[in-house]
Formats: C-alpha cells, sequence, structure tokens
C-alpha cells in the first residue's frame, strides 16, 4: 500500500539534519531569491509526479545534468512549477532523447532533501549539526573561521601566502568551469577531480597512442567488440541510440564480453565471458592473429605507424596466441581466431569500442594502447564506421585570471587515492589545511571511505558546494548551496564528432529557497575574500611587492583581482562567446532552442517520428585528417621509449602478475552501473529510487545454493577496507568466482531520505589499490568474503 | 402502537413480539453463548466497515495482480446460499413435493437473511456504491455479467420479500407466484454470478460453462446444509416427525446432489490437466496440492455423502453435525474458486532486474476483510432471532 | 476519427525505463512498483554461465494494448471503460465503480487503481495530455533513446505506422484470445 505523500508534509516530517538556531524558516518553500533574467519564479509541485495540462505553458531548452552526457531537454513550465522534461531534437549529440534519469530531473530540482541555504558547522565534525546563515555570513566564516574552524586569511597567513595550501576538488559538470576558473584565479597548484576516478587511463591510452581519445562511429560501424563497456546501462549518447539499433541480425554485429551477463550482454549477437582484468591478454591475441594472418591493412600501416616492426617482434616472441590467451582469459581460442578475421574483415568499418569507464584493473592503460594500436592495424582511425575525430566548433573567450603566486608551492600529485593517503599518512611536502569541494562527494566515489573520512576530518577548512546534503557535505565546515541544473544558465559548451554543434543549459526557473548557482556564489566570495588575502601576498609575496614598487598597486592588484573573471552574469558570458564568433542571431538562437550549429536552418529537418537530420550525409565529418593519428607526430606510436623512463612498459606486453586469481571463498569484486542510477548524485531521487529500490549483489546462482544464500537474504560483503551488508540476487549472469553490485548506494548521511543506509556502498569494500601510470584506483582489483548473515 | 397496527395491516406480527420479548429468552449457557457471538460478528463487522470507510480499500488486502479478495468470496457464500434455499423453498408450492410444503414459510425467510449479509459485503467490497447505482441506470453495461448479475439480485429480493409477505398473509396464489419469480431471477443471478468468472478469456482454469453450471449444484447443497443446520438448532435435534420426514428427504436429494456435483468436479479436473494446456493445467494441478481443496473434498462431499449413502438419509442428526463443517468448507471452496481463478499471472516477465520471476499470486485476506466476511454472519443470525419472534414461521399442516 | 496504434521495434529496447519514467511524469501517475502504466519485462536469464541462453534475452516493453475487442470494455457494469474517438480505450473516472473486474478480464496486467481516485487507472496513450494539446506522439515514444515505439494512426494507409506494419513482420500478445491488440511488435 503505497500511499501518495505530499511534498509539504514530507518536509515536515524528514528534518533528519539538524539545523540549529531561530533562524529556521517557517516556510521552507518560499522563494526568498528574487527573480531575474525574466525567467519563471518557481515553487514546488504539491505531490511527487504532476500531470501536465492541456492550459498555457512555457517551453524553456535547456540540458540535462543527470550524468554526464548533457542531453538536450524542453523544460515545460506550468504556472511555475515544472511539469515535464522532453528530449529537446534538435541536438546531433543526443537525438531527441532522454532516459530515464534524465526524465526524473524534476526529482532532483524537487528534491525536499535539498540543500536550501547557507550553513555553517556548529557541531562535531561528520556530525552534520549546522546553523543556518546569510550568504554574507557564510563568506565571512569562509575568510574568518569561527570558534569551530579556522578562516582562510588565518591559514594563508599562517602558511606565508602558499595558495597550495587549498585543495579544490570538483565533480564533472558544465558548471566545473566556472569553479575551476576561482581555482585558477586563487593561484593553487591542488586540483583533483573524478579523472583518476574515472577514465584518465582511457584518455592517455588513446591520447599518447593515436592522438586522441576518439569517439567511435556506430552509427556505421558493421563489426563492434564492446569489452569492459556496457552501453545499454552505462548510457553514453549518442552511442547508446547508435548502437543497439542494428544488432541481433540486423546490419552490425556486436560481440560483448565482459564478466557479467549486461544488459549490453543481452543486446549483443554473442557474449563471451572474461576473467576480470584479463582483456589485455584478448587483445594481444587478436592482434597476434592479425599479425600472423597478415590481415591488417598494410597501406595504413605503412603510411601512419611508427614502431610497428618492435610491436610485430614483441607480439610474435612473445607468443601471444589465441592458445595462450584462452588460458588467461577463459575466452576459447577459436572464438579469438574468429573474432580477429571477423573484425579485420569488416575493417574500416569496424570497432573495438574505447569504452568511457573507470580504471578496472592495473594494466589498464596498457589495454587502452593494445586496443588503440588493434584498432589502427584494420585502418579504423578517422573513418565513417570506425573511430573518428570528428569536427569542434570555436567559441569565443571569455576573460579570466591566472595570476603566479611567488609563494605558492607546486602540485602534490594528481592521483586522488594516493594524494588523500599522503595527505592523511603526513608523508605531502608542505601543508594542505583548507579545501574547496564543488559538486563531488569524495565519500562515496572513491574507495575506501573510512580514509576520506579522516582526510575531512583532518582538513581545517572544508568549504563545501552542493545541490544534496551528501556524505561529504556532512563533514564541511562551511555549506553553500547551490541552486539545481534547471535553475541556472550554465557555461555555453561545444559538443564536437561526426555532427558538432555548440549547445547550453539554460535556467528554466529561479533559483529556489535561498541557492544560487556557482557563478554567483563565486561572485559573492571573492569579493568578501579578495582584498583581505591580496594583503597577505602584499605581506609576504616577493614578486609582488616589487611590481608593486615598480607598477604601483592598482595595476599589480589588477592582475590578482580573483573578481574579475565573475563580474558578468554567465548569461552576458555566453552571449558574448556565441555573438563574437556566429554573430547576435546565433547567440538569439541558442538561448532560444539550446542549440546551435551554422546551417543548423537547412540541415536540421524532421524525417519521421522518430528520425531528424543534423547534417546531410556529405556534411557529416567522417574523416577530417585523411586517416592520420593526430599525435605529434602524425603516426601511431606502437613503441614509446619515454614510457619507459617512467617505468612503464614502452609497449603492451602482458605479465604475470595481470593473472587474475581468486583464493579459495573468496570472490573478485565487480562494480559497474545500472541505466537508472548515476553514481551517487542520483542516489536520492524518489522516481529513481522507485525502479531500483536498492541495489543488490549478484552471486552465481550455484554458488549462493551451496552457501545456502537466497534471493532477497542480506549477506555481509568483506575485505581489507571495510564491511558492508547487503541483500542477494543469486543469478548465473555472473561467474562463480565474482560477486557484483552497482555503485551509488549506501550513503550514510541522514539527511537524505531515500539513499541514507539503502543498499550497500562498493566503495566501502574496494581496496584503495592505483594502478602505476596515473595513480588511478583500479576498481577491480579486490577479493572480498561473502557470509550470510 | 401506531406503527405496530401499520406493519400489521401489511403483515401480521406476532402479537407477543416487543423489545421485551427480544431481550427475554431463557438464559440457558447455550443460549447467552449464542447470543454473545451474535453481538461479537456484529461488533466485528461494525469495526471492518469503520476501517473501509476510513481507508477505503487500503484496508484490504487486494493487489493489481489479485483484485477480487475475502469480500467476493464472502458474498458468493452467502447469495449463493440464498439461492439453494429459495430453490429449497419452492420444492413444496413450486414444484409440487409436499413434504416441502411446510418448511416454505421459514426457508424464504432463510433465503432472505442469507441475501442481505451477502449484500453487506459486496457493497464494501464494490469501491463507489452510490456512483455504481446511479450509473447502472444511467450507462448500463449491458455486455458486462457484473450489470446483470447485480440488476437479477435486485429482481430476487424484491420477489422473495414479497413472496415471504404473501406468505405471512396467507395469501398462497400471490406468494407462489412471486416464489416463481423469485426462483428464476435467483437461478438466474446466481448462474450470472459464476458467469462473471466463466467468460474470463484469459483465465484457461475459470473460462466456459463449468462454474454457472457448479454455481447452481453447490447452491443447492449449501442450502440443504444450511436448513440442516437450522432446523437442527431450532429443534434441538429432537425433530418431530413432520420435519423428520422433510429432512430424510432433504437429504435423499442432497446425496443426489452430491454425486452429481463430484461427477461435475471429477471431469473437470480430468479435462484441466489432460493434455497440459498452460495456464490450465499447472493451475489446476496447483489447486489439487492445496490443502483447503481436500478439506473441502472430505467436509463437503465424501463425509455427508457417506452418511446419507450408509443411512439412505435417515441419519439426520449425523448431518446436522456434518452441516457445520460442510458449511465452513462451502466458505472456503468460494474463496478457493475466486483465487485459483486469478492465481496464474497474467505477466510472466520481471518488471525489475531485483525480483523474482512472477509465480503463482500470493493473496491473503487482511483483517478487516475478514471481519467484513465473517462478522456479516452475525446479520444473518440476528435478523433470524428476530424474524423468529415476531413471525409464525411455520405453516399450517392442513394446508 | 483516427484508430491508434503502437508499433514497438522491441528488440532495440536496451530496458533503461525511459518510457516509465516519461509515462509517469506526463501523465502524473503516482509512485509505487505496481502504479505503472507502462514497464519493460525481462526474462530471468536462462541457462548455466557462461553458456547462457542469450536468445532468450529480449527485452519486452508493454503496456495496454488498446484491443479493438477489450475484454476489459466487455465486463464493464457501468461503461466505465469505453473506446474514444480514436479507438483509445479509456476509462472514464467518473463512472468507475471499481468493481475491479476490468482488472481480471485484462489478459495484460495492464490495469491498476489510483490511490487518489480509487478508480481504474491505465495507459491513454497520452490522449488527455500530449495528444489533446495537438501532439503527435506519446510520451513514451518521445523519450525512448533507442527508438522502440511508433505511434500513429491505423486507419491512415500513409502513416509510419501503417507503413512499417505492411513491410514488416510482426506479432501481438495473446492474439489467440481474439482481443485484437492494436499494439505490434516487429520482429
Amino acid at each position: 500500500m503505497e500511499v501518495e505523500i505530499s511534498r509539504r508534509k514530507f518536509l515536515q516530517g524528514t528534518v533528519a539534519m539538524s539545523v540549529v538556531g531561530a533562524t529556521v524558516a517557517t516556510n521552507l518553500l518560499s522563494n526568498e531569491h528574487g527573480s531575474s533574467h525574466g525567467a519563471t519564479k518557481g515553487h514546488a509541485p504539491s505531490s511527487i509526479t504532476t500531470k501536465t495540462s492541456t492550459g498555457e505553458a512555457v517551453e524553456v531548452a535547456t540540458l540535462c545534468e543527470m550524468c554526464v552526457n548533457k542531453c538536450a531537454a524542453l523544460a515545460r513550465i506550468e504556472d511555475g512549477v515544472v511539469t515535464k522534461l522532453n528530449p529537446n531534437p534538435a541536438f546531433p549529440k543526443s537525438r531527441n532523447m532522454l532516459c530515464a534519469r534524465g526524465n526524473a530531473g524534476l526529482q532532483a530540482l524537487y528534491d525536499p532533501d535539498r540543500l536550501k541555504y547557507p550553513m555553517i558547522r556548529v557541531g562535531e565534525k561528520g556530525e552534520g549539526k549546522f546553523k543556518r546563515v546569510t550568504w554574507d555570513e557564510a563568506y565571512k566564516a569562509i575568510l574568518n573561521g569561527t570558534d569551530k574552524f579556522p578562516g582562510m586569511a588565518k591559514i594563508l597567513d599562517e602558511e606565508k601566502d602558499n595558495r597550495s595550501s587549498f585543495l579544490f576538488c570538483a565533480g564533472e559538470g558544465m558548471a566545473e568551469h566556472t569553479f575551476k576558473t576561482f581555482y585558477g584565479a586563487f593561484g593553487s597548484a591542488n586540483w583533483l577531480n573524478h579523472a583518476t576516478l574515472c577514465l584518465q587511463t582511457v584518455v592517455s591510452g588513446y591520447g599518447v597512442t593515436i592522438g586522441a581519445y576518439a569517439p567511435a562511429d556506430l552509427e556505421n560501424a558493421e563489426y563492434i567488440i564492446m569489452a569492459g563497456a556496457n552501453r545499454a546501462e552505462a548510457i553514453v549518447t549518442p552511442d547508446t541510440m547508435d548502437g543497439f539499433k542494428r544488432t541481433k541480425g540486423r546490419g552490425a554485429k556486436l560481440i560483448c564480453i565482459d564478466p557479467r551477463f549486461t544488459h549490453t550482454a543481452a543486446k549483443s549477437d554473442k557474449w563471451l565471458a572474461i576473467k576480470p582484468g584479463t582483456d589485455l591478454a584478448l587483445v594481444l591475441a587478436l592482434t597476434h592473429v592479425v599479425l600472423t594472418e597478415d590481415l591488417y591493412d598494410k597501406k595504413y600501416v605503412a603510411k601512419y605507424f611508427n614502431g610497428f616492426e618492435e610491436y610485430k617482434n614483441s607480439v610474435l616472441t612473445n607468443k601471444y596466441t589465441p592458445q595462450w590467451a584462452e588460458k588467461i582469459t577463459g575466452i576459447k581460442a577459436k572464438e579469438i581466431y574468429e573474432m580477429a578475421r571477423e573484425f579485420m574483415a569488416h575493417a574500416p568499418k569496424a570497432v573495438y569500442y574505447p569504452g568511457r569507464r573507470s580504471t578496472f584493473s592495473n594494466n589498464d592503460f596498457q589495454l587502452r594502447r593494445a586496443m588503440a594500436i588493434f584498432q589502427a592495424l584494420g585502418g579504423g582511425i578517422d573513418t565513417k564506421g570506425g573511430l573518428v575525430f570528428g569536427k569542434k566548433l570555436k567559441l569565443g573567450a571569455h576573460e579570466v585570471i591566472e595570476p603566479m603566486y611567488a609563494q605558492a608551492e607546486s602540485s602534490l600529485g594528481s592521483s586522488w587515492v594516493n594524494w588523500r593517503n599522503d595527505f592523511v599518512d603526513n608523508k605531502q611536502d608542505y601543508k594542505v589545511r583548507g579545501m574547496f569541494i564543488y559538486k563531488h562527494n569524495p565519500m562515496l566515489n572513491m574507495p575506501n571511505p573510512t580514509k576520506t573520512a579522516q582526510m575531512l576530518k583532518k582538513m581545517e577548512l572544508v568549504v563545501a558546494i552542493d545541490t544534496m546534503p551528501s556524505d561529504t557535505v556532512m563533514y564541511a565546515d562551511v555549506v553553500l548551496p547551490e541552486c539545481t541544473y534547471l535553475e541556472r544558465t550554465d557555461p555555453v559548451k561545444t559538443f564536437g564528432g561526426v555532427e558538432p554543434s555548440i549547445a547550453q543549459r539554460n535556467k528554466v526557473i529561479d533559483p529556489m529557497f535561498d541557492t544560487k548557482p556557482v557563478i554567483d556564489i563565486m561572485r559573492g566570495l571573492t569579493n568578501e575574500i579578495t582584498k583581505p588575502l591580496w594583503e597577505i601576498t602584499k605581506k609576504y609575496d616577493e614578486d609582488a611587492q616589487e611590481a608593486i614598487e615598480e607598477d604601483g598597486e592598482e595595476e599589480t592588484f589588477a592582475e590578482f583581482d580573483m573578481r574579475i573573471p565573475f563580474k558578468n552574469s554567465q548569461e552576458e558570458i555566453n552571449h558574448h562567446m556565441v555573438a563574437s564568433v556566429y554573430g547576435e542571431e546565433a547567440a538569439h538562437h541558442l538561448h532560444k532552442h539550446g542549440v546551435f550549429y551554422p546551417d543548423m536552418g537547412t540541415d536540421f529537418k524532421q524525417l519521421g517520428a522518430n528520425k531528424f537530420q543534423y547534417y546531410p550525409e556529405n556534411k557529416k565529418a567522417y574523416s577530417v585528417r585523411g586517416g592520420k593519428p593526430k599525435t605529434p607526430s602524425g603516426k601511431i606510436e606502437c613503441n614509446i621509449p619515454n614510457l619507459a623512463k617512467k617505468g612503464t612498459d614502452p609497449m603492451p606486453v602482458w605479465r604475470d602478475e595481470y593473472n587474475y586469481t581468486v583464493p579459495d571463498g573468496k570472490f573478485r569484486m565487480l562494480t559497474g552501473r545500472h541505466a537508472q542510477f548515476t553514481q551517487s548524485g542520483t542516489a536520492n531521487n524518489a522516481m529513481l529510487h522507485d525502479l531500483i529500490f536498492e541495489n543488490y549483489i549478484w552471486i552465481n546462482k550455484r554458488i549462493a545454493e551451496k552457501r545456502g544464500i537466497k534471493f532477497g537474504d542480506t549477506v555481509e560483503v568483506s575485505s581489507r577496507t571495510g564491511k558492508i551488508t547487503i541483500k542477494a540476487y543469486p543469478t548465473e549472469k555472473i561467474g562463480p568466482e565474482q560477486v557484483f553490485f552497482v555503485h551509488g548506494f549506501g550513503e550514510e548521511s541522514e539527511a537524505l531520505t531515500w539513499a541514507y543506509k539503502n543498499g550497500g556502498n562498493d566503495n566501502a569494500v574496494i581496496e584503495d589499490i592505483v594502478e602505476n601510470v596515473y595513480g588511478s584506483a583500479s576498481l577491480h582489483e579486490t577479493n572480498v568474503e561473502i557470509r550470510k548473515v | 402502537m401506531a406503527l405496530r397496527e401499520l406493519v400489521n395491516k401489511i403483515v401480521p406480527i406476532k402479537e407477543d413480539f416487543s423489545i421485551k420479548s427480544l431481550l427475554g429468552f431463557k438464559k440457558t449457557p447455550l443460549n447467552i453463548l449464542v447470543s454473545f457471538m451474535i453481538i461479537g460478528l456484529l461488533l466485528l463487522l461494525v469495526w471492518g466497515l469503520t476501517q473501509y470507510l476510513i481507508h477505503g480499500h487500503h484496508a484490504y488486502n487486494v493487489t493489481r495482480e489479485h483484485p477480487w479478495g475475502l469480500l467476493i468470496s464472502g458474498y458468493i457464500f452467502f447469495v449463493g446460499t440464498s439461492t439453494g434455499l429459495c430453490v429449497i423453498a419452492s420444492f413444496g408450492h413450486v414444484f409440487g413435493i409436499k413434504e416441502f410444503n411446510h418448511i416454505g414459510k421459514r426457508t424464504t425467510l432463510l433465503a432472505i437473511i442469507t441475501l442481505l449479509p451477502g449484500f453487506i459485503i459486496i457493497l464494501s467490497e464494490i469501491g463507489h456504491p452510490v456512483t455504481m447505482m446511479i450509473y447502472n441506470i444511467l450507462t448500463p453495461g449491458t455486455t458486462s455479467a457484473i450489470w446483470w448479475m447485480g440488476t437479477l439480485y435486485g429482481l430476487v429480493l424484491t420477489f422473495i420479500i414479497l413472496e415471504f409477505g404473501f406468505a405471512l398473509r396467507g395469501d398462497h396464489k400471490w406468494a407462489v407466484r412471486f416464489g416463481i419469480g423469485g426462483l428464476i431471477a435467483d437461478i438466474s443471478a446466481f448462474t450470472t454470478l459464476g458467469s462473471v468468472f466463466a467468460y474470463l478469456v484469459a483465465r484457461p482454469i475459470a473460462n466456459g460453462p463449468f462454474i454457472p453450471l457448479y454455481f447452481l449444484l453447490t447452491a443447492i447443497v449449501a442450502g440443504a446444509f444450511f436448513m440442516f443446520m437450522i432446523y437442527g438448532f431450532k429443534h434441538k435435534l429432537n425433530f418431530p416427525e413432520e420435519v423428520e420426514v422433510t429432512l430424510v428427504k432433504l437429504a435423499k436429494i442432497l446425496g443426489l446432489l452430491l454425486v452429481v456435483t463430484m461427477f461435475f468436479e471429477w471431469w473437470r479436473m480430468m479435462t484441466a490437466i489432460y493434455g497440459g494446456m498452460p495456464e490450465r493445467a499447472d493451475t489446476m494441478m496447483k489447486i489439487i496440492g492445496t490443502s483447503s481443496f481436500w478439506i473441502e473434498m472430505l467436509f463437503a462431499w465424501a463425509i455427508p455423502f457417506v452418511i446419507i449413502l450408509v443411512s439412505k438419509g435417515k441419519a439426520i442428526k449425523a448431518l446436522f453435525f456434518a452441516a457445520i463443517p460442510a458449511l465452513i468448507s462451502i466458505f472456503l471452496m468460494r474463496n478457493d474458486m475466486v483465487h485459483f481463478a486469478q492465481m496464474a499471472p497474467m505477466q510472466m516477465l520481471k518488471t525489475k532486474e531485483y525480483q523474482l520471476a512472477p509465480t503463482w499470486i500470493e493473496y491473503f485476506p487482511s483483517s478487516v476483510e475478514w471481519a467484513i466476511a465473517v462478522g456479516a454472519l452475525g446479520v444473518c443470525f440476528l435478523l433470524y432471532y428476530v424474524a423468529e419472534k415476531a413471525f409464525d414461521l411455520d405453516e399450517e399442516a392442513h394446508h | 476519427m483516427a484508430r491508434y496504434g503502437m508499433a514497438l521495434d522491441y528488440k532495440n529496447c536496451i530496458n533503461c525505463k525511459a518510457c516509465e519514467v516519461a509515462c509517469k511524469e506526463e501523465n502524473g501517475v503516482l509512485l509505487g512498483a505496481d502504479k505503472h502504466r507502462i514497464w519493460v519485462g525481462q526474462n530471468e536469464m536462462s541457462g548455466v554461465w557462461p553458456n547462457l541462453d542469450i536468445s532468450h534475452a529480449a527485452f519486452m516493453p508493454s503496456q495496454c494494448q488498446h484491443c479493438d475487442n477489450a475484454p476489459c470494455q466487455e465486463v464493464c457494469p457501468t461503461n466505465a471503460t469505453y473506446y474514444d474517438e480514436n479507438g483509445v480505450v479509456r476509462v472514464n473516472a467518473d463512472q468507475c465503480i471499481l468493481c475491479s473486474y476490468c482488472m481480471n478480464a485484462c489478459p495484460y496486467d495492464a490495469r491498476y487503481v489510483d490511490d487518489r481516485t480509487m478508480t481504474v487507472d491505465k495507459c491513454t496513450f497520452c490522449s488527455d495530455t500530449r495528444l489533446a494539446r495537438g501532439e503527435t506522439t506519446t510520451a513514451c515514444q518521445n523519450t525512448c533513446p533507442t527508438k522502440v515505439r511508433i505511434f500513429g494512426d491505423l486507419d491512415d494507409p500513409n502513416s509510419e505506422i501503417s507503413e512499417l506494419l505492411r513491410t514488416r513482420e510482426h506479432f501481438s500478445l495473446k492474439s489467440h484470445l481474439g482481443t485484437k491488440p492494436k499494439l505490434f511488435y516487429l520482429t
């Protein structure tokens, strides 16, 4: 018996986060922020879902932020309530679609648990006790501190203007750019984002080998090997839309290689279960077949390969045969032969799909290099049906400052896990004492949250900018509530590819409660801190002192004035960046339709209810360099001696330590995605929660039976990192030595109605193992124990 | 007193009937127990109806996949028993079986007082009874078995009340006329209720002619058991000769009906299983596997049949003792019929990853459903007691 | 006056559930597992790892089939369930008495009780929302990433759906019951 709970009632019932002080508004839903830029003043609807009406409505073109894809949406506003998000057909990248999360964006906007006003900590760190303050009070607290925590002025003064004593970290998003602008102006060298918890190794692996992390043209590929990528569940636009319309004997053969039977496996023509972390052996064996049977594109190799002979020699002398790989990967030699031959028969319209995912194993960088080389052997680079560099439309510039502070120390590294562990273990060269966190949840998003908690507790000043009271926000000293993506205009962005375009997230309604977009927060904050911090710089920075003597203070300060990048509104900045290149008309078009590209007026056509033309076939940028790689040498780099200097293999080779082994009775812990959740950011979404109440652990059915584990039984999962409890889902979709559960659950913040202690957090059991090239977290290297409780 | 005279003009009321006479029963332990039981049942009903009025259908355990529950079965039990009683009541005057003449009035009353609790139950099952009354007339769904069933039961109630009224007045001509009308309407109504299930093309276990015919047979069986129970109590097993003759005759008819029904049940079972048709054979096998099916077989059919067979229908005292478990079993049987019809899911795929594939749909009634379905029995007993005190229910033997 | 139907290119379906959410948000359907108008079904995989029956892994989007001969309409005692002028099977909440007969009669489990009105609710092909505003797609079709659904007028020989049904093989669910569904699964 599920009974509708009105939003208002819900708010009364869930004041889980204790807000101390007499300033709590009587009506939490009142909009205290003035209306601006002609956007609609918003208010929350009376129930969780609202039927759209046939009456008057306003439509605003915007971009989704429920995941990283930035699909174009049209928001329908009726009487101040956003009642529906529809796909915006005009955007070539998202091809007239919004996924479950995109549709559930309304629930992010109207989440009753949202951060509603600035707060400063009054309890112990991590306790979640805050006091509501005004924005000015919050900025002042950041500058001057309170009796509970020191302010920026004190820290910088004590650290003698070492700007790097502040860490900046951010999650992915369009406004990350604005936050990063602040980081640049502030002058710290310590920046951490999702890269080393995400796609660093794939981007770099492809980058050094073919010169770019290029998208795959799945719309035209005839043969696709999708290994370790799950496009049906980890949606990437337009790959997901293009990839599954022709599989199952309908024009494109899709081979899915994954230890688990994912939705992608379900949609593929063949699924091959591989032992986790052994993909590199598979690619080397595929390469071996291609080299021994002379199946590669000889013209392309002759023209564009560097170090081909060395690589060929390495693959052949190491005897990376399919028979060898069968033992390592568990994939039959026969299948490997067939795959290599079929791939090359279809090449260049064949794709070994690069994927977009976290680092899973320690050999991930080498794996990506081997994949890129294998792809290039078929000549499928910068060509229709292969990997495509595509075009990118130019955008105008906007004003930023990146002053040099003489006292600022250099970076302490870009690996999140290493940085954190070094900080906690006091292994850093200088003291970092404060941090700014934007839309980032390190408590949930990286292995070993115990260590992250230690870090956040040790950090003397933690400023968090977020929309939701996440686990990380609970450790903040100052909480600055950002408005959601539907309440703000974000920096305009150009999207490259075969069909390039420019798109913009337009504000749909005015910010609700006492929340602000990042650019407004940065404007307010820099207004407060710039001058006092300048005094500290003047005190310690000899270069600045010299410059003042030479040019006078006013001129010198202008180079250090952090307020400059934020003086204009985002709307003004965007308008300028587009109008300066494409004219006023284009800027207006972008504001109205959300998307712009030259000749859109004639080229963009609806061909059917589900079909749109963005560019005519002859204008699509399938090939922009005639196949020439984008590396500095213009060649595919098989052998990179420089890597050896850094202690990394110059060519992809298999090493014994890469072998997959699981001690008896233990399981290899796998993590991943379902299409209804984007990491922890969507964990508290009422609608998505309705689709998946909680995550379950996949365990092989026969193993579960042996251990007496039935569907829905609670099991304890433990590793050296920690333990969690989670419900069991016995299934044959996973092998006997592995377990899996989806990321993004098991939050500990009591302020989250739906997400609090809901399901299990994968990172609480994943060990903080990193690969050695970039220090990226290797998420599939942990063995766990399972116990029925 | 004016009211009394007015009522008396319509139907004769016993002279000593008053509130005082209602409370003036002999305070034997059994009588006190029965009176407490009736009060208890009525309180249960009132509580259940209150819960329904507050929470609506949320008070019930019915679901999307199993929208009909105990209240539907309770309704079928009461109105089915009523139909059976109506048929038995007409044995005498309509079919001319003389031994049944003297029980006509009482049996007609029993038909009324079992029909009314059925109506109470169905009104608490229908989500919007007032809307029903309006739109049944404004926009009749003439292709709907429920519409016909509802309309026919309206007629049934009218006819048998009139029949009873005229019988009380001693106007046998009109009593018989309305009796025939009531009989036809009642048999039509209850078999139409069977067709509510029988028309469900999507549910092979229910679809087909079996249920309406089975309803007709089992209605008379239930009515007969009800007669044994009521007459057993009334005469405290000390049957006057006249009653004994009637009950022995009834037992023989009951025996015949039990045989026929068992044949029906057997062939239905066999044709359902044979060939293994999905949703029919597997559902039937599932039915055979339930304990309630065997309870029903044993107490509603086997034991009474053996008693009748062995005693050639003369062991009417034994039949009284068999009647109560038999009626409970028939109640179970009605419930099983409703549940079994809905047991096979219409949608066999998982709609969420983390769920087991749909199998047999489970249902267990909520406490409110139990309270209303069982509590309605209190209305039945109370009305009987009041009617017994108010009216002269026995017909003169000289008729 | 049209005769609306929907073709489903179901092999495109990746079970992302965008349609389910779009439906709930567009039509104000309540949250709750059994309060869905449309859904995507999946089989629990058969076979033994790693030899799974990939042929058995299709996802099946489903919903009210808007039967031309709808059992739910036939059994409704008050004609609350009716065919609208476009052949869409609709429920008039004012006339619904919640006897639940239609829920029992529907061979597709396409009906449920709306807790606010306590009447039976179901897919309307967005007739009272999108179509009423003059739009030509349903919420589920419009939002679908892999474009599984094609909605349109079966009586119009020039409509996309008519063209598709003429040229592509298809089947309907439980059509042996004589329900004449207007949802067509393209093979």
